[in-house]
Order: C-alpha cells, then structure tokens, then sequence
C-alpha cells in the first residue's frame, strides 16, 4: 500500500471552448486522401491534385445538422488561357448545390450551407465538383479540369 | 545480400553456441548419449544454459555486439577445445532405404520452405512486435530497462535471449533462424526417440506430423517462441527417459535446468516442472532427486522472476496482481486479458476441433488434416511409451484453454504426434502412407483448399526475398504495419512518448508507444479518451449524501454491496465535502487514500472531469475513499460526480470517531443529473494526457476514436501530423 496521498494540482475547467464541429473534408496533402477518392482525382501525392471533369470523394458523416459544403481548388492559367470562362457545379450526393462561372484563373474558395434532408445521418455521402470545360493536354490528350487542394463537408 | 549473409552468420553463431554449451555440459556430466541424440539434447541444454549468461550481459548492462559475439565464439572454441564438438556415442542402426525415401523428400521440402521463410526480412505480427521489440530496445540501451508501461516487457524471455546475439550480428531475420533451429531440433530429437524405443518408422512420422503441420511451419520460421518451448518440454521429456532408463542422477541436472528453462521461455510451459517432478516423485520415490530438479528448475527460473520483483513489483507479472498488487498493472485488465485469449471470437467450442485443425480463421493458424485423426491417439496407452506421451502431452497441453490460440497447442503437439505415430503401430506401410498424406495436405498450395480464406500460415517459396534480390526495404514497405512504423518514426521526433490506441512493429520503430491494455497508465489515459466520447462514461450524475452537520478528522465513503458482474466497477470522478452549500477547499494537508487501486486516488481529486479514479477490478464490500483532513472539520454534506456504467453498488458515508471507530453517517445519496453542457470533456482530457508528458495520439483509421478525432480535432486540441497505411498519427497543440 502506497503512503496517503496529498490533493493534487487543481484543474480548471475547459469553458468557453469551440463547441465540436465535425470537420470531414478530404485535404490532398493527407496521406490517406486517396482512401476518400471516387473518381476524377489524379493519383500522385503532395498538397494538390490534378481532377478530371468531375471528381468526387466519399465522406463518412455521424450528422446532417448544419453541415457545410467546402472546397479550395485553383483555375490555372495554361488552361485558362484555352478553355476561357470556366463553370462549376457543385454536389452533394447528386444534388446541385450550386453553379459558379469563373472568369479568371487562380485560387479559389467555396463553400455553402447543405440542406439536411441530402444527406443521411451514419452513411457516407459524396461531394463532388464539374467543370463544363476540360483541358485537353496536347502531349498524353488527358483531360484536365482544375487543381483540387481540399473538398468535403463541415459542420457549422 | 550482406543483410542476408549476416541474418545467415547471426543464426549460425547462436546455435552453434547453444550446441556447443550443452555439448560441453553433457561431456561434463559424464552422460552417455546416442550419437543421433547428441546434436538435438546439446542443442536444446545448451540455449538453457546460454539464455541465463546473455540475460547476466543484459543486467550487467553491458550487451554491445562484440561481447554478445564474444561470448558465442568462446563457447564455441571452449568446445572444439575441450572435445565436446564432436559426435560421439553409440550410433545406432541406420535407417532403412524405404524410410529414407519417405523422409529426404518430406522433410526436404519443407525445410527449404521453412529456411527461406525464416531468411526472409522478418515482419510476422507478435516477431516484429514484441518478440524482437524488446531485443531491439535491449541491444538500444545495452542491457534491461526498467519498463513498467508494456505487459510484454514483463513476460520471461527465455527464448528472446537467444536472439539478443543473433540480431546483434545479423538484425531480425537472424532471430527466426534461430527459432527455426528449434524445430530441426525438435524433429531431430523426435527421430532420434523413436530410434531409442526401437521404432524408428514412428519417431519419423512423428517427427514429420509436427515438424510439416502448417501453424508449426509458420510459427518456427518467424521471430516466434512456441516451436522453440515445444523443442525444450520435448527436450526435458526425453531426458527423463534417460534418466528413467539410466537411473544415472547427473540426469536430472538436464531435466532440472530444461525444466526450469520451459518457464524461462513462456509462462505457461511452467506445467513441465509440474510434470518433471511428478515424474521423478513417481519413479525415484526418494527427495533428493526431487530436490535436485527442483534446484536446477530454480536456477532457470528465478532471473525471470527476480527482475520482475525488482521493476514491477510483481514476481509473475502481468499476472496475479490481485497477489502482488502493484501500481502498472490493473487487475481488471488481467480479467479481460484472460477472456480475450479463452474466446478468439470462438462462441462454440465445440467447433474448436474444426478450427485449429482445418479452419484457422479465429484461432490464427491450423494444426493440418491429418490432426483430425488425433483422438486415435489415445490407442497408443496400450503401451508404456505411449503412457508416458500422453500424460506429457496432457500435462503441456493443460494451459490450453486459458489461450485458445492454434499456436497455444504447439507444445503439446509433439507428444500428440509421437502418441498418433504408436497408435499406427509399427507398421511401415501404413506410417509411410501417414506421412506422404501430411506431406500432401500440409502443403500451402494444397491447405488452403480446406482453410478459411485468412488463415496465418506460410504461402509461398520466398527465393527472391530471402536472397534480397527484392530489396529488404522494397519487401517490408508491402506490409502496411511496416509502413506505419516508418511513417511515425519519421514524424515523431526522437525521444517522445505516444500515446497509441493501436501498435506498430516495435521492433521497426523507434520510438515508445504506450499502447492500449498495456499497462495501467495507458488504460487510464485511453479511460480519459474514451470518457470523452462515450456517454455512460461520463460525469453526468453526482450523488449526495446529506446530514446533520457533523465534525470529524476523517471521512471515507464506502462501497458495501456485492455485486453479480465481475466486470463492475466503481469510478468516481470527483469528491467533494460542503458545509452548509459551500464547498470545502481542498488542502495540501489533506491526505487521501482509497481501496481498490489505491494509486489512482488523486483522480478523484484533482478538480477534473475528464479523469476518473476506478477500482479498476471487481468492485467488493470495503472498496473506500478515504480523506482525513489534517485536523477536525465540520461537514453537512458529500457528493461525488460519478458516471452511469455502474450499478448494483451501494455507499454510504462514513466518519472516524474520537475512539478510532467509524461510525454510519448517512447513506442512500441522492442522485441528481449534472449539467457539464459547457465543459470540454475532450479538451480536458487531452490536457490531462499532455500534462503527462505525451504530446502524440496514434489512433487506427477505423476506430471510432479515430472517427472522432479526424471529425474535429480543434475540439480534443488536437493537429493531425499524419495519416495513411492505417493510421492517424496527432499532435496534441495546447
């Protein structure tokens, strides 16, 4: 038996903290991203990845209640160059969330409240973006859409 | 191919060692072997004697390469220099034409099998987990560390000393072929006893039924122990045989020390010292041999025990903690360890014989078809020798049920094996047959026609591993857990501790990872997590008992109902005293103790309620807290904010009168809900584990506190570092 013990060092409560928020979006720089791909992502590593006309990921969601659709990707300027003013549409398991026409190359940031009833609560969803107009690579005629950095869903 | 060349030089050195002493013991003794028993008896004698001198280098804590190869080249040379290299002994009738013509092929084959497998880079589940983990961290630190974090570290490593040498010249794959070393001498020793009873035709197909069973396969040519246990009860068997025959009392100094080395190498082959003393007590029926035994079985045995007093206070630890209570190992765990290994998801026993003979999905590995037949085994006691197999093979078989694992009848296979042989008879056709039918559906390409899908066994001939015309690193990155090992090695920063709800191969990784049901810190911070997460954890009820206000030094709130499930427990969060609503500031003169654990005690003290004190086994009448306030102190009334996974328990609060007596203050609390709505379990609990000194949580990918994590690690303080091959590796950022 151990002698008694004194009281220890006296905690203080975690108050005020940032109330929990489920964060499924898939970034690119993860090592598992590619666990999350549907289709339409490129394969190799790193921060980016380069989509075809549609890509989309899985996530796994314990809620619908205010979720938020969010993605960072950037328009590039070779492809910008050829492809002109380019459309988005947005998805979550099928349904358009929206649809965005950029009419300039660079990074961008999107995202926009879900509606509850489009996704079910303990399933896995899809989020998807598409591009109206794809690049054609002149050397291997792959079709490129825009570059993806992170895609899923947040709750707010 | 030098990594290959050193894997082949580490394995040689070792076993040429082991021979080499036991050789020299036995010259020593002036015992009389056959010549065809020599090899096989020295061998196993030898890793006896060679395990107690290399755990000496380790608490002497000068284990470097050049002593460890120091030692195997003197005892090799001691050997060569005093004669005892050499065969010697009565060579015994050669084997006939028909017998070598069912052996060289049988035997042949899977020995290349085997061989390869065992050169291979080594990556097998436990090998590349703790069997050479603590070898690596040994060879690390040069000798025993003082670990009281990891269960395994506590187990007696008989068998991992002989890999301490052969993975200081030649690293993991050195380690299986000196495992594999073991099961030729188990088959040599086999041979060689079916040629000393005159049936040499039953000690091959005896041999042959082990030795190409597909678990003994496995498991022999990876960085295991069981084959290696199963050499030596074997081993101490056929020494008092020996004896028996020989009546020659330097006899039982072997059976004593091998005897003593089958606890040495794993706790449960303990049963052989049972055994060897009941069979001596039997056939002497005088005390000094049983006394001899018993003394040369001590010798193996009390290091092991020593250095577990001396770390974790607990000579036969992780077990019988409720015995030897100590602060590192919770007795619950001990219970739900326990349960794990009698169950392996079998929910019918009855259909246990299917599956360690031909399923192997649940029980990780089968014994082959031809164990099917083994209740024919029992016709073998129709004679002496066959007697004697089976009481030993029931003996060595006894701890089976507590570890329902295929591997856990490893040691007692051997005995089955000769017993299944005398049961054919002397019948050369008929033990010919036997075998060639082993052979046949032993055979990987063949087993899994009747094997569940995942069965642990050998696939393939490995020619382009173990020759590393696949390059070692190229190899090993196939197997994710290897990958995962690399991938927190390169994250974490040496010297950090983390905290993991799942392991990697040790052995590949250096870094300390606290791992799950390990040991009682770990489960206490993974208690923390799970608090978190999972509402009957939590602090969501507080009990009160008020009373008449009342002075007294001490209080203690006690625990007097007996309760039906023995895996209730008591948990208390936090307890608090009040005198008329106001709550009485804790003290530094305060002192405080409880019953069960009392370690944990300041949980319930320490203002938090991510943390919880449990009694961390059965809850039983007497289970207390106890507070004494340093001096008399009025109080009307005490809660404690406890949570709902306990039931069937009753308290009441008790004080210390003047005349050391405690008297009933008041019992049946009142129970209210808590309202914590804006507190942060999650938070919280993260903080109390990097207060502790780990600041990185390694979770799998798909368990649900994982999910957790990765839905929002801001709100646990959390920044994920990695994730891929399994695992999510974070970084706690408050």
């Amino acid at each position: 038996m151990p002698a008694p013990y004194a009281p220890p060092e006296q905690r203080q409560p975690f108050e005020n903290f940032a109330p929990y928020r489920i964060h499924r979006v898939v970034n690119m720089a993860d090592g598992d991203a590619e666990r999350s791909f549907i289709q339409d992502i490129g394969g190799s590593g790193g921060s980016w990845r380069w989509t075809g006309k549609r890509p989309e990921v899985r996530v796994f969601l314990r809620t619908n209640q205010m979720l938020h659709y969010v993605i960072d990707f950037a328009i590039v300027e070779a492809t910008f160059k050829d492809t002109g003013p380019v459309t988005l549409s947005f998805f979550v398991n099928g349904h358009v969330l929206d649809r965005i026409t950029y009419k300039a190359s660079g990074s961008q940031h999107y995202e926009k409240a879900v509606p509850e009833d489009w996704v079910e609560a303990g399933k896995d969803a899809t989020v998807g973006a598409e591009i109206d107009k794809v690049w054609i690579s002149p050397g291997d005629h792959a079709a490129l859409g825009f570059i993806l950095t992170q895609i899923g869903l947040r709750q707010e | 191919m030098i990594l290959a060349l050193a894997a082949l030089l580490g394995a040689a050195l070792t076993a040429a060692a082991c021979y080499a002493a036991g050789a020299m013991l036995i010259d020593r003794l002036g015992i009389d072997l056959r010549r065809f028993e020599r090899v096989p008896l020295a061998f196993t004698l030898g890793a006896a004697c060679l395990h107690l001198a290399i755990f000496a280098i380790l608490a002497l804590q000068i284990a470097y390469w050049p002593v460890l190869t120091a030692l195997l080249l003197c005892v090799i040379g001691s050997a060569v220099g005093m004669g005892s290299w050499a065969l010697r002994g009565e060579p015994g009738e050669p084997f006939s034409l028909n017998l070598k013509r069912v052996c060289i092929p049988s035997f042949g084959i899977f020995t290349l099998l085997y061989f390869l497998h065992a050169w291979a880079p080594e990556i097998s589940p436990d090998g590349s987990g703790y069997h050479l983990g603590y070898v690596v961290r040994e060879l690390r630190a040069h000798g025993f560390e003082r670990i009281t974090t990891d269960m395994y570290a506590t187990l007696s490593q008989g068998i991992e000393m002989l890999f301490v040498p052969a993975f200081a010249i030649g690293r993991h794959s050195a380690a299986a072929l000196v495992h594999l070393a073991f099961l030729a001498a188990l088959a040599l020793a086999m041979v060689a006893y079916g040629r000393r009873i005159g049936k040499p035709w039953v000690g091959a197909a005896g041999a042959l039924l082990t030795y190409a069973s597909p678990v003994v396969g496995i498991d022999g040519s990876s960085a295991y122990n069981d084959v290696a246990v199963a050499a030596v009860a074997f081993s101490a068997f056929y020494w008092l045989e020996i004896w028996d025959e020989s009546r020659d009392r330097m006899a039982l100094i072997p059976i004593g020390l091998l005897a003593g080395y089958c606890y040495a190498a794993k706790y449960t082959a303990f049963v052989m010292v049972l055994f060897a003393l009941g069979f001596v007590a039997w056939r002497a029926r005088q005390v000094r041999p049983l006394v001899t035994v018993a003394l040369f079985s001590s010798l193996m045995i009390a290091p092991w025990m020593l250095k577990n007093w001396i770390i974790v206070r607990n000579p036969i630890a992780p077990f019988g903690n409720t015995i030897f209570r100590n602060p590192y190992f919770h007795p619950m765990f001990e219970k739900d360890y326990s349960e794990d290994l009698r169950s392996y998801g079998v929910t019918d026993k009855r259909t246990l014989p299917l599956e360690v003979t031909i399923r192997g999905g649940k029980t990780q590995g089968i014994l082959g078809l031809t164990f099917l037949a083994a209740p024919l085994a029992i016709l073998a006691l129709r004679n002496r020798q066959g007697r004697r197999l089976l009481a030993a093979g029931l003996c060595v078989g006894a701890p089976y049920l507590a570890n329902i694992g295929t591997r856990f009848l490893i040691p007692p296979l051997p005995f089955v094996s000769m017993a299944m042989a005398l049961a054919v008879g002397n019948s050369p056709p008929l033990l010919g047959a036997l075998m060639i039918f082993h052979t046949a559906s032993s055979w990987p390409a063949e087993m899994h026609h009747y094997t569940d899908k995942f069965v642990w066994g050998l696939d393939k001939m490995m020619f382009d591993q173990a020759l590393r015309l696949i390059p070692q690193e190229q190899y090993l990155r196939t197997s994710a857990d290897y990958a995962a090992a690399r991938l927190v090695e390169a994250t974490v920063p040496p010297g950090e501790r983390i905290l993991g709800l799942r392991g990697v191969p040790y052995a590949y990784c250096n870094r300390e990872i606290l791992s799950t049901y390990q040991s009682a810190l770990s489960q206490t911070l993974i208690d923390f997590i799970n608090a978190s997460i999972i509402e009957d954890y939590q602090p969501t009820i507080v009990e009160s008992f008020q009373f008449p206000e009342r002075s007294a030094r001490r209080f203690r709130v006690l625990q007097t109902a007996t309760v039906s499930d023995a895996k209730a427990q008591w948990s208390v969060h936090e307890l608090r005293f009040f005198d008329h609503g106001v709550e009485i500031p804790r003290r530094p003169e305060w002192r405080i103790e409880a019953w069960s654990n009392p370690w944990e005690v300041q949980l319930a003290f320490d203002n938090s309620l991510a943390t919880r004190w449990r009694t961390w086994e059965t809850v039983k009448p007497g289970d207390y807290l106890d507070v004494d306030f340093g001096r008399e102190q009025p109080v009307d009334e005490v809660r404690l904010d406890t949570s709902p996974d306990y039931y069937e328990i009753r308290l009441q609060v008790e004080a210390l009168d003047s005349d050391g007596k405690w008297v009933l203050v008041a019992h049946d609390p009142k129970a209210v809900l808590a309202d914590h709505t804006n507190y942060s379990l999650r938070r919280a609990a993260i903080y109390e584990i990097n207060a502790r000194g780990i600041h990185y949580i390694l979770v799998g990918d798909d368990n649900f506190v994982g999910e957790d994590f990765r839905d929002d690690p801001e709100a646990w303080g959390l920044t994920q570092v990695a994730a891929g091959k399994g695992i999510l590796l974070y970084k706690v950022t408050q």
